[in-house]
């Protein structure tokens, strides 16, 4: 029988001599830079279409180790960023680069060419009421369509509906986080926050004892009024449909992400929807270990509330201003 | 403030601008998508046309973008290249200005083109190895490696020389194109790249120096000659002795003369092979023949040399003791050594005179071997012009026939009005009929 992959990581946990432990790691790191540096950029048209390793997450090995542009296969790096900005522009791509790292001044090169120098200087220094002035000059009066926000560790950016992420301290973004683990409170409470400035801003977001995120948002005593008592048989409205059929299937598929979900009613009986999250999810891996929150799950999550917020938060209490003035 | 509105005011004009465009490339989409290639052709066309110095690289990128996302996008393409709407060289020039993406992605929606039309780029191939910019001979380099997978075979020396220059190309990506382009195009033809290889190989001077250009040649060898190849190389080395070349067989003609003519033809031209074989074997024999001759004459004049040191050693030696011996002695010894001389210098004669009749042989043979191959550029001429003659007749042919085709379409139109003039007469009779009835 041929040797797994997992002969190899139980050989590296369960080894005492922790030479052969290096010796079998330096195989592998010869192996990952002669892969990087010589069979894949030998040919250049093969690294373009098809890069030996899947998505170039190679690049993101050594980024993520902060290994400099040096250490980097050059022209690879030079496709993974051309690549992401093709992407950016809608552009015609092999792969669809989610979750890519670049460097900070690569990122902006292709996200906001022509300030990229004046802005990696900025950001580089914190200086923050420079930077902005760029941001908010190219969204006020260049006709570009972006949001952002900053916490103590990161700068989030959201083009459309993909979110880049820039680690103030490392020095490289993550572009169109995907699959990306969310590392940390602050960053998961940067998105909901960024979200809910742009979609939903009447919509409660608060951090609890440091290890959660509450969302809260409302139904209003209004539409739950509107709701059948009992499963419409024929001709259901909209709400009903909703909350007949899809809200608890809505609620169930959450289950896994959050925390925990609350449902009360408040004193002027609403529904309140409290969803708690962390940055561990419900599900667990093969080592009975919580597997962490992902973006595309934090994603889904938000999703959630904007629907309940644009179609009955809002609405609602749009026609009881109305129906009062 | 001003600056502020100036700025406005050219983001609005992009916008109008980025409008238009837009709604060009939909009508091309919405062409292509209804099949109409040729109007689609024709808005890429003046979609082109209209174009500034500044905007045709992004103009053409975004044609290039548009018929890469299109499922008739290949035909359009293919229209445009034929047309010459999109050259090849500036269109490999403008993509090298683009970024890589672009560029492969493009070079991959030209490989079924390439392998299945050739002729439109082979034109360009050699001239745009020797461009200055690595892009466009990676580029072009790629197009050959297509090309050469496809149903051609590359049997062009020259770019083949070509190709082979590009394995001491200044950037590495270059030479590893040209490394698989003369790879591909040895799959079908071994005998030619590898022969052109070794040739490349004797005179290139300092190619011991130059391990890279070693290695390259190595890597292109070993994947061309393998045990297989090697068998193939020489039945394809004997069968080029053997038989005669296989387009002027396959070639159909249609009355029988003509096909009796031209085996007449290639029974000459085998015949001629024939003959140049025989010479050159001919040729070989008495080379062997003059090498023994010469080897002859060498240990001929060895002899005589030996000799002549052996009559100075003994001359010296009587000179030494002439002193003590008697007169009458003296005379006896220069006798005989006259009588070794004159046998050295008849020798020698005879020599001169062997090497007389070998060049007078040589001078013969050479006459033989010009007369020769006047026969063979005669017999030459004699079948091109069976050809020609061959060329005009089917060209005669096809006139005729299209002719009698002409004539057919216009009896069938006459027959056509005819009926028809029948029928609405018919038509007119029964109205006419049909009126005095009721009347």
């Amino acid at each position: 029988m041929p040797l797994t992959p997992d002969d190899i990581l139980k050989f590296l946990d369960n080894e005492s001599e922790t030479k052969f432990k290096s010796e079998l790691l330096d195989l592998l790191r010869k192996r990952i830079d002669n892969l990087c540096l010589d069979e894949c950029e030998r040919d250049r048209i093969q690294c373009t279409l098809t890069p030996l390793c899947s998505r170039r997450f190679l690049l993101k090995l050594r980024i993520k180790n902060n290994l400099k542009y040096e250490d980097l296969p050059k022209f690879c790096y030079s496709v993974h960023k051309g690549v992401i900005e093709r992407f950016f522009r809608n552009k015609t791509v092999i792969y669809r680069p989610y979750d890519a790292f670049l460097y900070l001044i690569d990122f902006l090169d292709v996200f906001f060419h022509g300030d990229y120098r004046k802005l990696n200087k900025f950001i580089s220094f914190k200086n923050w009421d420079d930077s902005f002035k760029i941001f908010d000059d190219r969204i006020n009066n260049r006709n570009e369509k972006f949001d952002y926000l900053l916490t103590d560790n990161y700068l989030l950016f959201k083009f459309e509906d993909r979110i880049h992420v820039i680690f103030l301290d490392e020095l490289y973004v993550l572009c169109n986080a995907n699959r990306e683990n969310i590392p940390d409170l602050e960053l998961l409470q940067g998105v909901c926050k960024l979200y809910s400035g742009i979609y939903f801003p009447e919509v409660k977001l608060k951090q609890r004892q440091s290890q959660h995120v509450e969302i809260t948002v409302k139904v209003p005593y209004d539409v739950l009024n509107e709701v059948s008592p009992e499963h419409p048989i024929e001709n259901d409205s909209k709400v009903d449909h909703y909350f007949w059929n899809t809200f608890w299937e809505d609620l169930n598929s959450l289950t896994q992400y959050c925390d925990e979900i609350h449902l009360q009613m408040d004193k002027n009986q609403n529904l309140e929807i409290s969803l708690l999250l962390s940055t561990e999810t419900k599900n667990y891996d093969e080592g009975e270990n919580p597997v962490p929150l992902r973006f595309r799950d934090l994603k889904l999550i938000l999703d959630f509330i904007n629907r309940i917020y644009q179609d009955y938060f809002v609405l609602w209490v749009d026609k009881e201003n109305k129906s009062g003035g | 403030m001003y600056y502020g509105w100036i700025k406005k005011i050219k983001v609005v004009v992009k916008m109008v601008e980025n409008e238009t465009e837009i709604a060009e490339i939909k009508t091309i989409k919405d062409f292509v998508k209804d099949g109409r290639i040729d109007d689609a052709v024709n808005i890429v066309a003046l979609y082109l046309n209209d174009s500034t110095e500044e905007d045709y690289i992004d103009r053409l990128e975004n044609i290039i973008e548009t018929l890469l996302s299109l499922h008739g996008g290949r035909t359009v393409l293919r229209f445009l290249l034929e047309n010459l709407i999109i050259d090849i060289p500036s269109l490999l020039e403008n993509l090298s200005k683009k970024d890589s993406v672009l560029r492969y992605t493009f070079l991959l929606l030209l490989k079924t083109i390439c392998e299945n039309e050739c002729d439109l780029f082979l034109p360009y191939s050699e001239d745009l190895l020797k461009s200055d910019d690595p892009n466009v001979r990676e580029a072009d380099l790629q197009l050959i490696i297509y090309m050469a997978g496809g149903s051609a075979k590359f049997d062009d020396p020259s770019l083949i020389k070509t190709i082979i220059a590009k394995l001491s190309d200044e950037k590495d990506f270059v030479v590893e194109k040209a490394i698989q382009a003369l790879t591909t195009i040895g799959r079908k033809s071994p005998s030619l790249v590898t022969k052109i290889l070794t040739e490349y190989v004797k005179e290139t001077v300092d190619i011991s120096e130059n391990n890279e250009l070693k290695g390259s040649i190595d890597t292109v060898m070993k994947s061309i000659v393998t045990v297989e190849k090697i068998e193939e190389i020489v039945e394809e080395e004997k069968s080029k002795l053997e038989k005669p070349p296989e387009d002027s067989v396959s070639e159909e003609i249609p009355s029988s003369d003509l096909e009796k003519e031209e085996f007449e033809m290639l029974d000459k031209e085998y015949e001629l092979k024939k003959k140049g074989l025989e010479i050159k074997k001919k040729k070989l024999e008495l080379e062997e023949k003059e090498k023994e001759i010469e080897e002859k004459v060498i240990q001929t004049k060895e002899e005589v040399l030996k000799l002549k040191e052996e009559i100075l050693i003994r001359e010296t030696i009587i000179s030494e003791e002439s002193d003590g011996k008697e007169k009458s002695q003296k005379v006896k010894i220069p006798k005989k050594l006259k009588k070794e001389e004159a046998d050295i210098i008849d020798k020698e004669l005879e020599l001169k005179k062997k090497d007389i009749e070998i060049k007078k042989k040589k001078l013969e043979i050479e006459e033989k071997e010009k007369e020769l191959e006047e026969k063979e550029i005669l017999e030459r001429e004699k079948a091109l012009k069976i050809k020609e003659i061959l060329i005009e007749k089917e060209k005669e042919l096809s006139l005729v026939e299209l002719e009698l085709k002409q004539k057919s379409l216009k009896q069938k139109e006459q027959k056509i009005k005819d009926e028809e003039i029948k029928r609405v007469g018919e038509e007119l009779q029964r109205q006419l009929k049909e009126e005095e009835d009721e009347t």
